[in-house]
């Protein structure tokens, strides 16, 4: 009876061992299937930076899967829970490391009904640029009109560490809660950074040099509070636009919603001095998303001609007529000693093609712009046919991103810090909640196929009932935490001046 | 404890078991067993015979799922363990017998650990009923305020956090095998340990820290005032989820709205909150004789029943648009329309568009639409504290059913954010998806929905419209939004909060030939009384059904523009009327020139006529002038 104890005991603590141990064994027998594994998030062939957090993913309907990860030196087996494969975090390290400038071969083997398949392996490219480690964004469920239940968090991409550099919740009481938004950072470092604060406890949250301010951007000459934005790459200065925005709801067309501005203009805030200064304020454009080129002697904009019938700011026409708006691509030389600004240089017209481009950002070598282009309008995450595009300054033709886009929405492109990494929004996954993707950008201006930002669950994007949305790179954290913005926020904010 | 105090306490308790011993009174445990009674059956009564539909609908505004993503949105703030669970036990009053009976035995389970925990004895035990039946009435009062409640857990929250309390808060250290000074030294590293499990259990755990507390000794209670105010800055230090300025209140529900706040509603918390600190005193009370406290348990029982019955929400209407709800989310339209014709008095608007929705259904819009009561009032609200809208209650299932599948998604979506998401909108988000064909939208929410425990079921029939999505236009439940968004126009625009409004606005302006939809449109057009769609309408009407009868309300509008408001410029000589419309149309108008030259008013001629022309549109058209829409 004893030795029959002793065996059990045996027998169920290798059992548990073996069902513990984060590298299963490989099936002893199986079929093999002449193609590669559809897996959830889709890494298969895609270029990665060689610091990215393990690029965990699922199968779908399976009971069981392992996966082989080869790399130059050497090759582990890699399981989870049920469907799912999750990679241990010092060994995808150490496999990147080896694997850089080269790739990793991996090997997908699923259990259904007892029986084992093993897919054709498929390759994730190793890239030798490191990708900025950190990108902050807002999260919110997909809505329209609400703003109760929002936040704008900070990813590591190393290794999936999230946290909240604010939160409304803190400060919103009932319905009238505070919307947050237009967060940025100057040279995608955050001792420079901002983000507005509406409605509740209104004004722009501005961290200078380290310090909190809080400011009210608005004042007689401006249409509105200040609101999209862009730090100039060295000077305390931010570009803002300010506008009359509108919103309004399709009945059949699934794109949903149409977002408007009613008017808009250009100004300049200057953080030292607390001044504004305007930048353009044409009655018959509406100039948005203004963005400064890294030298910082260009800022960039995009603009739609629009020319009232009733000469006056008449909203209903505007809805009418929303299709119309179109934006192009301009740039203004600035001058930093006289802080003034040149002539409005046309650098993509999008409306000759019956296009609209908008969210222009220009790369660090300054051969680059890289906008979002959609059918009309602004708000292109809205907009199914929306496209990130790439438009080369030197030769001033789009280059072919069509690895890079989807048949859904994408929008909010930036690039990296080294220029070789693409950030990007979109609603690939099921057309509702936003996601954040990066594509890799070579050095001949080749974009490669996306990837979703990795998560830890590989379920996670699947069960998040929130868009993760306006992503922009940080070089590092946020170091303000939730709690001082927050108090920041109960203060009177000072006034701008002219 | 202090070795003085302990043996005071004890040689009173030895004193007054003693007492009761010589008293032996052999009525005492039959009254108490007699009470135990009274309270299930109060529980049941209020909760399953007069509430199951607003049981049924609170768990259906629920939501959880067996994920770890939701466990850890749960448990980020403070009695996230409580809201979990509650959550999770919510989902049983999806069917109202099984959910009504988990919490009655929730509420015995507690009251045993508070019997034991502070030997209450039979006499004095209906005491330990009041924060039950406080909390009872916490769940039968809310009114309309169940539709705005974020908290997904309320039916269970506060009974579990009551009897997590109690429970921590049991003298275990009185039976381990230790001195007792050393008892007293546990008791007392008891008050803070306790204090700091704030974070899985909210105030509760608060709760469990002073009633611990003021059972031991007054050491206690400075160490408990220390840790009151420590704990909850240390634990809510870190979460941004929540206000800075009101550490110390997690758990507690507030009814607040932007500026408005009812604190009537809140009564019930407090009572809960507070009667558990005297339960270690209820030992202590002594009376003479059994009937002096029998008579107060009479009492007590007796303001129970008044407390409860004045705090019901009984609003007829109320509970009849949340059976009217489930009748259209189920497709059972005589059901809509037997409760629709139940009704004695005026009806909400949701109400009126719930059962048009039905009408709709069976092909009866026009036809039979005004055999049902159309007068109208505004919801009666709790305290009248809230005024609830359209918007805020069933916007998206009204928006569906009319094919706005778009507007409906936005309602919903608005709804989660304000009031978080639940069964009932992942169910609406899910079949809009599917009829704007949005397929991989309806995989994410089937996906959820599956991870749940009572909607795995709906959630496995839908996987066979993502198999073949042709099948959405045979079901019953699909067919008409299906044909009403194919058959709609594109717009863009707002509802402004305006739903009914918007949805007639959009069809009585609507051209289809489709002879469904076109009836839709025909009512709609009527209903706003709108002359030039109207008879754009009926213009349509007999270009697409050539030699068909109009329905018979539509005739009766027709006869009543044309002979009674003089619309000029018809020629109603191609209808077809029934002798029977035309001869009611004649009467009408005779009475009512009748009633008028004998003085009466518009209101008394419109009493007059009720009996008899109630039915008609004539008579809708007449009496019921102000349309409230809401």
């Amino acid at each position: 009876m004893k030795k029959v104890s002793y065996y059990l005991i045996v027998l169920i603590s290798t059992f548990l061992l073996a069902s513990c141990s984060k590298h299963p064994s490989l099936p002893s027998s199986f079929t093999s299937v002449d193609a590669a594994p559809t897996i959830y998030p889709d890494y298969v062939g895609v270029t990665v930076p060689p610091n990215i957090a393990p690029l965990n993913f699922l199968v779908d309907d399976v009971d069981d899967v392992v996966a082989l990860i080869a790399s130059p030196d050497g090759e582990q087996t890699y399981g989870g829970k049920e469907n799912k494969v999750q990679i241990d975090g010092k060994e995808w390290k150490e496999m990147l490391a080896s694997a850089k400038g080269k790739s990793l071969s991996v090997t997908v083997y699923t259990r259904k009904d007892g029986k084992w398949q093993a897919y054709k392996p498929f390759q994730i490219s190793v890239a030798e640029e490191e990708i900025d480690p950190y990108i902050s964004y807002r999260v919110l469920p997909p809505t329209f009109v609400g703003y109760d239940e929002l936040s704008i968090r900070q990813y590591n991409l190393t290794n999936f560490e999230e946290t909240t550099i604010y939160n409304n919740r803190q400060i919103s009481k009932g319905l009238e809660g505070q919307c947050i938004n237009c967060h940025s950072y100057q040279n995608y470092g955050t001792s420079n950074m901002m983000f507005h604060t509406r409605f509740q406890n209104p004004g722009t949250m501005i961290v200078s040099d380290g310090e909190l301010i809080f400011v009210n951007l608005k004042d007689e000459s401006m249409i509105s509070a200040a609101a999209y934005n862009s730090w100039h790459p060295y000077l305390p200065i931010i570009a803002f636009s300010t506008d009359h925005t509108m919103q309004s709801f399709h009945t059949r067309e699934i794109s949903k919603v149409e977002v408007m501005e009613s008017a808009s203009d250009l100004v300049i805030y200057d953080v030292k001095k607390n001044r504004v200064q305007t930048v353009l304020n044409d009655s018959l454009e509406l100039e948005l998303f203004p963005s400064w080129s890294p030298d910082g002697k260009w800022l960039y904009y995009c603009s739609a001609y629009h020319e009232y019938l009733n000469k006056y700011e008449d909203t209903d026409e505007l809805l009418q007529q929303y299709k119309t708006l179109k934006y192009n691509l301009y740039r203004l030389s600035f001058d930093a000693e006289t802080m003034t600004f040149g002539e409005p240089e046309l650098i993509y017209d999008a409306r000759a093609k019956e296009r609209s481009a908008v969210q222009p950002r220009v790369s660090q070598d300054g051969r680059y712009v890289l906008f979002a282009e959609g059918p009309w309008g602004l708000f292109h995450i809205w907009h199914i046919s929306a496209d990130a595009q790439i438009l080369d300054l030197e030769t001033g033709e789009l280059l072919n991103t069509t690895a890079l886009n989807s048949t859904l929405p994408e929008s909010y492109p930036s690039f990296s810090s080294n220029d070789r990494w693409i950030l990007f929004e979109s609603r690939r996954d099921d057309g509702n909640y936003t996601r954040t993707y990066f594509s890799y950008f070579d050095k001949y201006g080749q974009v490669h196929k996306p990837f979703e930002v990795p998560a830890e669950d590989p379920e996670f994007f699947r069960l998040l009932l929130r868009s993760w949305s306006r992503p922009e790179f940080m070089k590092e954290p946020v170091r303000i935490t939730p709690r001082q913005f927050y108090e920041k926020c109960l203060e009177e904010p000072i006034k701008v001046s002219q | 404890m202090g070795t003085n105090v302990r043996k005071i306490l004890k040689a009173s308790d030895n004193k007054k078991q003693g007492k009761e011993e010589k008293r032996k009174w052999p009525a005492a445990p039959t009254l108490f067993i007699l009470f135990i009674a009274y309270f299930i059956l109060l529980a049941w009564y209020f909760l399953y015979v007069r509430n199951a539909d607003t049981m049924f609908f609170m768990q259906d505004r629920g939501w959880w799922n067996s994920t770890t993503l939701f466990f850890k949105e749960c448990t980020r703030v403070p009695g996230g363990l409580l809201s979990w669970t509650g959550a999770y036990l919510t989902q049983y009053f999806y069917y109202p017998v099984l959910g009504t009976l988990i919490l009655i035995a929730l509420w015995l389970v507690t009251f045993i650990v508070a019997k034991l925990s502070f030997k209450v004895p039979n006499e004095w035990s209906f005491l330990l009923f009041i924060p039950m039946v406080a909390l009872l009435c916490s769940v039968i009062q809310l009114g309309y305020w169940v539709y705005i409640l974020r908290d997904i857990d309320y039916v269970f929250y506060h009974s579990l956090g009551l009897f997590a309390a109690l429970l921590l808060s049991f003298p275990f250290w009185r039976f381990l095998p230790v001195s007792e000074k050393v008892q007293g030294w546990i008791a007392f590293a008891w008050v803070p340990l306790v204090a700091a499990l704030y974070y899985p259990l909210g105030i509760y755990a608060l709760l469990a820290a002073v009633i611990v507390a003021v059972r031991t000794s007054w050491k206690s209670v400075i160490i408990l005032l220390f840790a009151l105010w420590l704990v909850p800055l240390l634990e809510t230090s870190g979460s941004t989820l929540m206000r800075p300025d009101q550490p110390w209140l997690y758990g507690f529900r507030k009814f607040e709205l932007d500026d408005l706040r009812d604190y009537s509603l809140e009564i019930p918390f407090y009572i809960a909150l507070i009667t558990p600190v005297f339960f270690p005193f209820i030992k202590y009370l002594q009376t003479k004789k059994l009937w002096q406290s029998q008579s107060i348990m009479l009492v007590v029982a007796a303001l129970m029943w008044f407390c409860l019955s004045s705090r019901d929400f009984k609003d007829y209407n109320f509970h009849a648009e949340m059976r009217m709800q489930r009748g259209v989310e189920e497709c059972r339209w005589n059901d809509v329309l037997n409760e629709a014709a139940k009704v004695k008095g005026p009806v909400t608007r949701e109400m009126v568009m719930f059962r048009d929705i039905a009408l709709i259904n069976r092909g009866e819009f026009c036809s039979k639409r005004y055999l049902y009561n159309n007068e109208s009032i505004q919801p009666v609200t709790v305290s009248d504290s809230i005024h609830i809208r359209i918007a805020d209650q069933a916007a998206d299932l009204i928006y569906f059913n009319y094919g706005e599948t778009v507007f409906a998604i936005r309602r919903a979506i608005e709804r989660c954010m304000h009031y978080g998401y639940s069964y009932y909108t992942m169910r609406m988000l899910t079949q809009c998806a599917l009829v704007n064909g949005e397929i991989n939208n309806v995989k994410k929410y089937l996906r959820l929905l599956s991870k749940t425990t009572f909607q795995k079921k709906w959630a496995e029939k839908m996987k066979r419209f993502v198999e073949d999505e042709r099948l959405i236009e045979t079901d019953e439940r699909f067919r008409m939004p299906l044909k009403l968004y194919n058959e709609g126009s594109e717009l863009v625009g707002t509802d402004d909060k305006y739903v009914e409004l918007t949805i007639m606005k959009k069809w009585m302006y609507n051209m289809t030939n489709d002879p469904e939809a076109q009836e839709v449109a025909l009512g709609c057009a009527m209903i706003m009384r709108h002359r030039n769609c109207f008879w754009s309408q009926v213009q349509q009407f007999y270009n697409i059904n050539p030699g068909k009868y109009f329905p018979i309300h539509v005739q009766e509008a027709m006869l009543f523009e044309v002979y009674e408001l003089g619309m000029e410029g018809v020629n109603l000589s191609f209808v077809k009327f029934d002798q029977r419309v035309v001869d009611r149309y004649n009467a009408f108008t005779e009475r009512m020139k009748q009633y008028s030259s004998q003085g009466m008013n518009e209101q008394q001629i419109g009493r007059a006529l009720r009996p008899e022309f109630g039915d008609t549109y004539m008579w809708d058209y007449c009496v019921l002038r102000q349309v409230q829409t809401n």
